[in-house]
């Protein structure tokens, strides 16, 4: 008999359960597929920061690239 | 039930005049910090020191790096160096902040402290989440998992009694965005020249303003709050701009993490299709670049699908643009949350109360004080960073190796604090209802149409130069 003051705790550990499983078995087994690991190797190689939630938090600040002077007037 | 900590059971300072000294503090901190530490040569130089002058503040803090089968890669960067150190003192910076703050508003140190503790592991917890290579790489953004684990705790066990003075979410957020103001430099907005600054400035604030219009007026989505954060992620950058209107419009929480989750979703959907859709099409390379800058939320998913495209293309030019026009568009969140909080205090909430006083008085009562912080801490920053090559790179290395890093720890343990105090049954009739959701594409599809239009005309077509055989 689970009782309302164990209920909490249990429905918790089940939760944490379903999480470690897919962060530990089922994430690294997606991420092991050709087209995942293709993606992640990619970005990767590139030194690509796809989680940055703005700019400073990326690898390389985006400053103006030099190409762009030359194929963009930029200040008419 | 969760101890609601508001503004009004205070003794001392208010919560927002206390976000304002403890952020201003930090980031004071990092300016004389990395100004001590300036390079004896070079110091201008841009090549010598590409994210600018090293400062020593970025010892001491870190948060988990990504891995992929086991948790304990997070522990070490990728040359190995160990970051234990790092990451713990990180956690002990958001127990600063927690801390710091309970003085100034005059609540009892001893009460805070274990529960500020408890707090800061958790938020390690939801960046080690965040870490997970695939969940990385698909840009699923550490405060997705900080609600988790938010929710989780608050959905089953409830708020033990001890936690409860530590659940300071709000005036973490808003101390975090005090010190993400010293990143948003208005010098970013002519990194591309006028094409740039149109495509961000002439598409952003029209798009935000007829979603948000759309949602109020045509939906009939009863929280004009919702509509804003909702319109304000989906136009300007995601998560952040999320953040930043969320608290500008004082949105719900619930509000906010069904706008962070929208934002998320749809981000992971468009990084993956908009590429191969752009070489399909035969957009223009550069016009694609400046598009998917345009148009994902996210910074680190605009990059992502510029190299997939550059990839794609042999090209590096589409990426360069795309993480360029989303740089601008970063350093409109500035302006863009001001003017939400003078809207705000000076027509929404007015509205819905009756007139008391003057107009300018009464937004003054109600406005966010702390966008204020926000606001200075942006100001200073940039005019610093415009006034010699030598103090852009000492703006650049107190922000890119300090400043950013104790942001997101910040936002971090806010968002678990959040996630605690977040009941899934509130959240229920806002997915029921499928509006959001309807909001938040229609306003994609007016931003995906606007921005291609824009990007064609001034990348493609009015300021493209012609290049001779």
């Amino acid at each position: 008999m689970i009782t309302p003051r164990l209920a909490g705790p249990l429905r918790l550990a089940a939760c944490a359960g379903m999480v470690a499983l897919a962060w530990l078995v089922v994430l690294p087994w997606v991420g092991r597929l050709p087209p995942m690991k293709q993606h992640v190797r990619a970005m990767d190689d590139g030194e690509v920061n796809p989680a940055a939630m703005v700019y400073t938090e990326l690898e390389r600040l985006p400053l103006r690239p030099d190409w762009a002077d030359r194929e963009i007037v930029l200040w008419p | 039930m969760p101890h609601d900590v508001t503004a009004s059971d205070r003794r001392g300072f208010h919560e927002d005049t206390a976000a304002i000294v403890v952020g201003g503090l930090l980031v004071a901190l990092a300016l004389v910090v990395g100004w001590n530490a300036r390079p004896a040569e070079d110091a201008g130089s841009r090549k010598a020191f590409p994210k600018g002058w090293p400062n020593p503040l970025a010892a001491t803090i870190d948060k988990p790096q990504t891995w992929d089968d086991s948790p304990a890669m997070s522990l070490s960067d990728k040359k190995g160096k160990p970051l234990t150190v790092p990451i713990l003192l990180g956690m002990a910076w958001v127990v600063g902040v927690l801390a710091g703050g309970a003085a100034l508003r005059g609540r009892s140190l001893p009460a805070v402290l274990p529960g500020a503790a408890a707090l800061a592991l958790l938020g390690g917890l939801a960046y080690l989440l965040a870490a997970q290579k695939l969940i990385n790489h698909y840009n699923l953004e550490y405060p997705l998992w900080a609600l988790l684990v938010g929710l989780l705790i608050g959905n089953t066990v409830g708020v033990p009694r001890w936690l409860e003075p530590a659940l300071q979410g709000e005036f973490l957020i808003k101390a975090g965005l005090v010190v993400f103001g010293a990143e948003v430099l208005f010098s970013r907005l002519l990194e591309l020249g006028l094409p740039g600054l149109l495509t961000s400035w002439v598409v952003t604030p029209i798009v935000l303003v007829a979603t948000y219009w759309f949602g109020v007026h045509r939906m009939k989505i009863p929280s004009k709050s919702l509509c804003m954060v909702i319109s304000a992620d989906m136009s300007v950058c995601g998560v952040s701009a999320a953040i930043a209107t969320g608290a500008a419009c004082k949105a719900k929480k619930e509000e906010l993490s069904l706008a962070i989750g929208l934002s998320l979703l749809f981000t992971v959907a468009m990084m993956v299709a908009m590429p191969p859709f752009i070489r399909w099409a035969r957009i223009d390379p550069i016009v694609g670049g400046a598009w998917l800058g345009g148009t994902i939320d996210a910074t680190g998913a605009v990059v992502a699908a510029g190299e997939m495209l550059g990839k794609e293309l042999d090209d590096k030019r589409p990426a360069e643009v795309a993480a360029t026009v989303k740089m601008i568009q970063n350093s409109m969140i500035g302006i863009i949350a001001f003017a939400v909080a003078v809207y705000w205090a000076g027509w929404v909430e007015r509205g819905s109360s009756g007139p008391r006083t003057s107009l300018a008085a009464e937004a003054w009562d109600r406005f966010p004080k702390f966008i204020l912080g926000f606001v200075a801490a942006s100001v200073v920053c940039s005019f610093l960073h415009t006034r010699s090559p030598e103090t852009a790179l000492w703006v650049d290395g107190a922000t890119l190796s300090f400043t950013s890093r104790l942001r997101g720890w910040l936002f971090c343990v806010g968002f678990v604090c959040m996630g605690i105090q977040t009941v899934f049954r509130e959240l229920a009739p806002f997915l029921a209802s499928g509006r959001p959701l309807l909001l938040y594409v229609l306003g994609q599809c007016l931003n995906l149409a606007l921005s291609l239009a824009m990007a064609s005309l001034t990348f493609g077509w009015l300021f493209r130069k012609v290049v001779e055989p």
